[in-house]
This record gives C-alpha cells, sequence and structure tokens, in this order.
C-alpha cells in the first residue's frame, strides 16, 4: 500500500457536487434530500475506509457506488417504496454500477451544469438559489454556507427547506430536460453566480481564505458554463473576465494586518498578472458578437484598472465612458456615483460634483457608507469644508466594519482640524 | 520487541454524540489527521480494526439470540490492537486517534495475555 495518499485541495467537497449532481440526475431533483444523505454517507464511509486500506484506485467510482446504493437503500425505505423504485427504476437499473462508474468522469459536466441550472430555477425563492448552490454543487455545510454569507445557521437551513420544498412538488417525470432547452435560464445562472463571486470580493470579512473560496467557486462554475455549448455566450464569457480581473487583485486590497487597502495605497506589482492575463483572454472572447452587457461594462472597467501601470494614470476617461454605458444598460445610482469618482480624476471634483448634482439617492444608498465617502472626498477637494466634515463623519458611522473605518480614516483626512 | 499488545474497546451510547454531520470540507480535514496519526503511530498500530455494525448475534448455551446485549447502555462500536511497552504507551496511541472520542463515547484498553 502507498504511502498516506494526498487527496488533492477540496477533494471532498468537489467531489460531494459531483456525485449530488449525477445522482439527482438518476433519480430526480424531488429526491434531492435523500441524495445528499446517500452521498454524505458514502464520505464516510471513505473516511474510514481509505484510512484503512488506502484510496482505491479509482476514487471516484468508488465514492459513486458506495452513494449509489445507499441511496438504493435510502429509497427502498422512503414511503410509498414501491411507487417510487418503479418510477424511477428504469433510470437506476440500466446504467448500474461498472458502466456508470466507468464514464463518471465523462458525463459529469453536463451533470454539474444541469443541477447548476436547477439550483437556478425560477421557481425557487431567489434567497435560496444561492445557498442550494453553494450546498449541492459547491458541498459547503449549512454552518460554513452561513459563515461565508455573514448570515446564521438557521436562516441558512431555512432557505435550504423552502427550495427543498419547491423541488419536491417538481413534476415526478422531470429528469430534467436536455440542457439545450434551458438556455432560457442562462440571465438567473449568472446572477447567481455573480452574487456569489460578490459575496467573497465585496464582503468584508477578515477571513481572506474563506472570501477566496467562494470567488473560486464563482468561477470554477462559470467556466463549466464557458465551455459548455450551452453556455459559451459573449456574456457567460464577459463574467469570468470580471471575475478573473476582480480575483486577480483580491489579495492585494488587504494589507499584513487584515486591513482593507484602497485601489491608490495597492502594490499593484502583488496583483496575480497570471490572473489578469486571463481574464484579459476572456474578455477578448467576449468582444464577439453583437452584445454588449453589464458584464462586458463591469468586465471593461475592471480591465482598465488592471492595465493602468499606476492609479496616476489609470484611463479615467474611459472608465467614466464604460460607467455612462453601464449606467444605461443596467441603471443604477450606484453607477452614477462611480462615474462621478472617475470624471474627479479626470475632470476635476468641481464637474463630479455637478454630475451628482440632480441625483437623489434611494434610501438604501443614502444611508450606505460610500455615498457619504465619495461626497466628503468630492467637496473636500472641491474646497467646501463644512460639508466635507459633515460628510466624512456620516461615512465613519455608516461603515460597517472596523476595516472599512480604518480604510476611511486614512482617505478622508478631516478638512477643517 | 518486548512488546505488548492492547486490545483497544470503543463504546459509544447509541443516540448520543450524534452532533451534526461533519462537512465534506471538514471530513477532509479528519481523513488528513487520521492519516498523520496512523503515519505517526505505524509501529504501534498492529491492527487497524475498525468500526462494527450495530447489530449481531449472541451466544448461549441456551441458543442464539439477536444482539447485542439490548440491556447495555453501551454498545461496542469498534476495536482496534496496539503495541506498546506499557498502558501509556497504549493510551497515548488511542487517546491521539483524531476523532475517537467525542460525547458519549469512551476507549477501553486492555492487555492481551500472550504466551
Amino acid at each position: 500500500m502507498a504511502s498516506p495518499p494526498e487527496l488533492v485541495e477540496h477533494y471532498f467537497r468537489h467531489a460531494y457536487g459531483k456525485l449530488v449532481a449525477v445522482l439527482v440526475r438518476r433519480v430526480g431533483v424531488r429526491h434531492l434530500g435523500l441524495v445528499e444523505d446517500a452521498v454524505q454517507g458514502a464520505l464516510m464511509a471513505a473516511l474510514t475506509a481509505w484510512v484503512a486500506k488506502g484510496v482505491p484506485e479509482k476514487p471516484e467510482a468508488w465514492l459513486y457506488r458506495v452513494a449509489h446504493n445507499n441511496l438504493m437503500g435510502g429509497l427502498r425505505r422512503d414511503a410509498g417504496q414501491a411507487r417510487i423504485l418503479e418510477s424511477v427504476g428504469d433510470h437506476l437499473a440500466e446504467p448500474a454500477q461498472d458502466e456508470a462508474s466507468a464514464h463518471f468522469d465523462g458525463e459529469v459536466q453536463d451533470e454539474l451544469l444541469r443541477m447548476l441550472f436547477i439550483c437556478c430555477d425560477e421557481a425557487l425563492p431567489q434567497e435560496s438559489r444561492l445557498a442550494l448552490a453553494l450546498k449541492t454543487l459547491c458541498g459547503f455545510g449549512t454552518g460554513e454556507i452561513a459563515h461565508g454569507l455573514f448570515t446564521t445557521e438557521a436562516n441558512i437551513h431555512k432557505r435550504l427547506a423552502r427550495a427543498r420544498e419547491k423541488l419536491r412538488q417538481f413534476p415526478i417525470n422531470t429528469l430534467t430536460p436536455p440542457l439545450e432547452t434551458l438556455q432560457g435560464r442562462l440571465p438567473s445562472v449568472y446572477a447567481v453566480i455573480y452574487l456569489l463571486f460578490n459575496e467573497g470580493y465585496l464582503s468584508t470579512h477578515q477571513e481572506h481564505a474563506i472570501r477566496r473560496e467562494l470567488c473560486d467557486e464563482a468561477i470554477r462554475l462559470a467556466t463549466l458554463l464557458a465551455i459548455h455549448s450551452v453556455g459559451a455566450t459573449p456574456e457567460t464569457f464577459a463574467l469570468l473576465a470580471l471575475m478573473h480581473l476582480h480575483a486577480a487583485r483580491l489579495a492585494a486590497r488587504q494589507d499584513a494586518t487584515g486591513g482593507l487597502l484602497l485601489l491608490e495605497e495597492q502594490d499593484r506589482s502583488s496583483w496575480d498578472h497570471a490572473g489578469i492575463q486571463t481574464g484579459i483572454q476572456w474578455l477578448a472572447r467576449a468582444a464577439s458578437g453583437t452584445t454588449f452587457t453589464r458584464y462586458h461594462a463591469e468586465a471593461g472597467i475592471a480591465a482598465e484598472h488592471c492595465l493602468a501601470p499606476s492609479f496616476a494614470t489609470t484611463r479615467w476617461s474611459e472608465i467614466a465612458d464604460l460607467y455612462a454605458m453601464l449606467q444605461r444598460i443596467d441603471p443604477s445610482p450606484l453607477h452614477t456615483l462611480n462615474r462621478a469618482v472617475a470624471v474627479a480624476e479626470w475632470k476635476g471634483p468641481d464637474i463630479a460634483l455637478k454630475l451628482l448634482e440632480g441625483l437623489v439617492p434611494p434610501s438604501w444608498l443614502e444611508g450606505h457608507y460610500l455615498w457619504a465617502a465619495v461626497l466628503a472626498d468630492l467637496h473636500r477637494r472641491a474646497g467646501h469644508l463644512e460639508q466635507a466634515d459633515q460628510y466624512r463623519e456620516q461615512a465613519l458611522i455608516a461603515a460597517p466594519t472596523e476595516q472599512v473605518r480604518g480604510a476611511l480614516q486614512r482617505r478622508l483626512i478631516p478638512a477643517r482640524k | 520487541m518486548s512488546q505488548r499488545k492492547y486490545l483497544v474497546v470503543l463504546r459509544s451510547q447509541p443516540g448520543q454524540g450524534q452532533g451534526q454531520a461533519p462537512s465534506p470540507e471538514q471530513m477532509q480535514k479528519m481523513y488528513a489527521a487520521f492519516n498523520e496519526w496512523k503515519e505517526k503511530y505505524k509501529n504501534e498500530i498492529l491492527d487497524m480494526g475498525g468500526k462494527l455494525k450495530p447489530d449481531g448475534k449472541v451466544v448461549r448455551a441456551s441458543g442464539v439470540v439477536d444482539g447485542p446485549f439490548m440491556e447495555a447502555k453501551e454498545i461496542i462500536a469498534g476495536f482496534m490492537v496496539v503495541g506498546a511497552d506499557d498502558y501509556d504507551g497504549a493510551v497515548r496511541v488511542a487517546s491521539e486517534c483524531p476523532g475517537v472520542i467525542s460525547p458519549g463515547t469512551s476507549l477501553e484498553i486492555r492487555e492481551m495475555v500472550t504466551f
């Protein structure tokens, strides 16, 4: 027997996602609960057996076999057993052990995608979709999801329960339509992936590892989409470009003590230049076709930042234009606010303030630290000292975490001593 | 080798200590910890033994009945065989085994008589 075998990072977690996807395909999404139990049981069995005897030659086939047997047992025990077995029998019987496990790797991409589409089904409550994707596709435990999403475990349980409840009501024979017919769901899929990414990227969570993991999972799922004919669209490529370009700067956003670093404070040489290259390549592919989506605009902005040699030499005019385009595609006062920041660097604070003049921020933005922080900065630079200090105070009060507050204190120097 | 042999018996109270199921990521950490432990004590662990299924048979002079002894509060959940110079050594190996001792479980260590 070999020396203690090393499993690749997140092996169990990713195996969980694959096995759930493949088995859901076999027995239908109505039995998701049983499938998850069966897979959990298989991983537990592997934990003991692999320590004792070493990792089998084909670990995924091993796991599949055990999970499959567990699932059969689970279905038999379940109420209305005879009926269920009849209705799923065909699918269970035919690919059985050898064939199914032999093809396990090949078919898995399709099954993961299918599961992704299931998680993004519009019949599911919006806040359940993300939790369901994290649980079933990414293999996170409820505690880990709660931790990553900054909420309670009870809340995650509730979201998952709502999703499972809905899935149980799916017609018995939705053994899911061909992938191609699911294309209409792509916008919802993008929304979930981007939300997942932003949970990691924008989170003020001090623990870098958790945030990185959420970003990596979002990129992994989007890559699955991008390399499959069903999801290989310019919009997918743009989303993927955007995430790579942001993720490349993730580590540089944090100083040694976990504090947040502003863009102008970041050490640009510590950006992940290979990641930036990957992002730029996806962006080039996204430039095919005639669509220009919000992801194109956002990826364009991220690319401008990534490719600028320094803060001062950033092409602020390009960035301001891209924010204007973003505003037309997907109107939000946040885009105007961001545009004002770029315009201030490009044309000066007075013109930036003029841009914001007519803008009445909705309540969520008015109470947000970003709104107050940008206004504090612009007013100080325009010489409006009293307003500058007022907004500065607002921004410091509204800061969601100590890290953000620390960055604001450095950036927003009191205008009047 | 003047090593003595010890039987380590894992007892658990059915239905107890069944906290939340570990997440796949936690399982992978446990897997790594197990392997580390196994490597550290590769000379002492003579037989990894294993877990025991919860049901069994009891044979008496009067016949065979289903077991284990239903009146027992704890059932034997697993076992292994450890080689060590003395009880302290055997206790060390067993107690460092990751995740073995949890609420509702205990390890009983008995020296095996060898001739």
